[in-house]
């Protein structure tokens, strides 16, 4: 028991420690804007994919359109900053929120449609946001963008450097990153799964179906929002192209290579798809042929992922200090 | 004996056909009560009609008095009617004790901000009550095995296990002995009598004569979506139109 403690214990120190202490030394220590970005661009994306892993993974809801919400989240926090002074301290709430509300009025009449059926309104739904962020100029500012000059700005404490701006991005990630990680390693969470494995079953055992999926879907918007407040003040710059379908194949590519229903999968995927890319810089542009090749393959040996479910559920008991083991045999099964 | 659910002349048609056919029947507080006819007879129809699945084309449905037909089928099981299915439907990608917990967390309810904050004691009844389900249908030593590995025989209890962590007060079963040898019948009928006794009033589908004449102490017997019979078990198997109906005429 004790000895559980501590390896959950060291185990979360140690992930605190690189994120908070040998990440940012590191950096710098190297002192380039471009890492900065790179490292940044990673944290936002781990998000991304974690949030849709919790609709798609486990929830089972095959979506095609997360990036439309991570473009709402952007485009209102940046025109929050850029048009009406509204700074970071409200706007990432705002961003979020507004996220989650759209997402609230698109699932209403879409969470009744099954698999494939719903990927399609998925994408369509990820088109219309696409094009209205194009297309409605005198408030989007349409294909030239928005430019976002105000730096964060938290209770009235400007954060200017890029050190700062690594702090704030990386507790904002891992903090949404904990609240998924509660909610999928829950009760609640064994209840979409339920959802994932047989919907209509799980009705029968007294679980509102549609409105579970309506929650993960808002939730998962609502964090996709927050990732695209990020992003706005992280570059500074934002147009509809950062937002369209490509995207949300690439967050959705992501998940499954990382593995399906899977935390840390979602965080392995999010980490190889933005690092490698970069990582190989050097060769030129047959780069992309090489991350494809590293997609297809990983999918062709480790079809579960990575990192996959299951083996994904039992280092999360058992290792990350989250089972309930107050029974006879002290077995570490459920949750606390 | 106060009626925990009437059914009230209730028929449920697929286009043409009646594949349920004015039927009225009541089930009492704490009895057991088996369901036999053909195939075809409306059996499962019947049992989805109760639990909300098929919505009804005419008739009503009361439990404790209060209409349910019309009624979502989860609505329905929240007020303590759960039932399992007659081809297996455990979730197979989650743990024998997930599984459970489904059935738990869907009586006892777990909001997303309870499930982030822990701030309630809601986990801990969840897990208690779907330990207790899994000992009662011993299966504590498989808790962290997918249940798609499980042995057929013991997804079957599994899927007992899961609707009885509702802690409902009418359990209904469709066909629970559906492709179990003799011995696995023999065991499954003492464990479904154990049940019984501990206050839960069943309600059991049965292709299985056997085990329905064994254990029940009334039987309700459809054909082509009709009563033909409701009496125990003794004075059905006497019963001419049943033995017409569904045993066959040679007996």
């Amino acid at each position: 028991m004790s000895k559980d403690l501590i390896t959950s214990a060291v185990l979360k120190i140690a992930i605190l420690a690189v994120l908070f202490a040998a990440l940012p030394a590191l950096l710098a220590y190297l002192g380039q804007g471009y890492l900065y970005q790179v490292v940044m661009l990673a944290l936002i994306f781990s998000l991304l994919a974690v949030s849709l892993q919790l609709v798609t993974g486990i929830a089972g809801l095959l979506h095609l359109g997360h990036a439309a919400f991570y473009g709402v989240g952007a485009y209102i926090a940046a025109l929050a900053g850029a048009d009406y002074g509204i700074g970071f301290t409200l706007g990432l709430p705002l961003a979020g929120l507004g996220a989650a509300a759209i997402a609230f009025v698109v699932a209403l009449p879409t969470m009744r449609l099954v698999s494939i059926y719903f990927a399609v309104a998925t994408l369509g739904i990820g088109q219309m946001i696409f094009l209205v962020l194009q297309n409605w100029v005198e408030v989007t500012k349409g294909p030239n963008g928005v430019m976002l000059f105000t730096g964060i700005d938290l209770f009235g404490y400007t954060v200017d450097s890029e050190l700062g701006t690594y702090f704030v991005v990386a507790t904002i990630v891992c903090a949404s990153i904990w609240v998924i990680h509660r909610l999928s390693h829950s009760y609640y969470g064994n209840a979409l799964r339920s959802l994932r494995e047989d919907d209509q079953c799980a009705d029968a055992m007294g679980i509102d179906t549609v409105r579970l999926k309506i929650e993960a879907f808002m939730i998962s918007s609502f964090f996709a929002g927050i990732a695209g407040a990020l992003w706005a003040y992280t570059t500074g710059y934002i147009s509809p192209m950062d937002f369209d379908f490509s995207e949300s194949i690439l967050i959705l590519a992501m998940v499954v290579v990382g593995g399906l229903g899977s935390i840390p999968g979602a965080v392995i995927g999010a980490l190889l798809l933005i690092l490698l890319p970069e990582a190989l810089r050097g060769v030129g542009d047959i780069r992309n042929i090489i991350v494809g090749f590293v997609l297809f393959f990983s999918i062709l040996f480790l079809p579960k992922g990575l990192f996959g479910e299951v083996p994904a559920l039992n280092f999360i008991r058992r290792q990350f200090g989250s089972a309930w083991q107050d029974n006879p045999d002290k077995q570490k099964v459920g949750w606390k | 004996m106060s009626a925990m659910l009437e059914v009230d002349n209730v028929s449920r048609r697929f286009g043409g056909l009646m594949a349920v056919d004015s039927v009225t029947t009541t089930v009492g507080e704490g009895e057991l009560v088996g369901l036999i006819g053909p195939n075809g007879a409306g059996k499962t129809t019947l049992f989805n009609l109760i639990s909300g699945f098929t919505p009804v084309s005419s008739g009503e449905i009361r439990y404790r008095g209060e209409t349910i037909s019309g009624l979502k089928p989860s609505v329905i099981a929240s007020k303590g009617v759960s039932r399992t299915f007659q081809n297996l439907r455990v979730f197979p990608n989650m743990t024998v004790f997930d599984n459970v917990s489904v059935g738990a967390v869907g009586a006892i309810g777990q909001s997303p901000w309870q499930a982030i904050t822990g701030g309630s004691k809601r986990a801990q009844q969840i897990s208690e009550r779907s330990w207790e389900a899994l000992e009662k249908v011993r299966l504590t030593q498989y808790a962290n095995d997918l249940a798609a590995n499980l042995a057929y025989g013991k997804r079957k209890y599994l899927e007992i296990a899961r609707a009885l962590a509702m802690n409902p007060d009418l359990l209904i079963l469709d066909e629970p002995a559906a492709g179990l040898n003799d011995s696995e019948t023999a065991e499954l009928a003492a464990f479904i009598k154990e049940l019984h006794s501990s206050g839960i009033t069943v309600m059991l589908v049965e292709h299985d004569m056997g085990l329905v004449m064994s254990i029940c102490e009334r039987i309700v017997v459809l054909a082509s979506g009709r009563k033909i019979a409701d009496a125990e078990p003794a004075v059905v198997r006497q019963n001419r139109e049943v033995l017409e109906a569904y045993l066959g005429v040679d007996e």
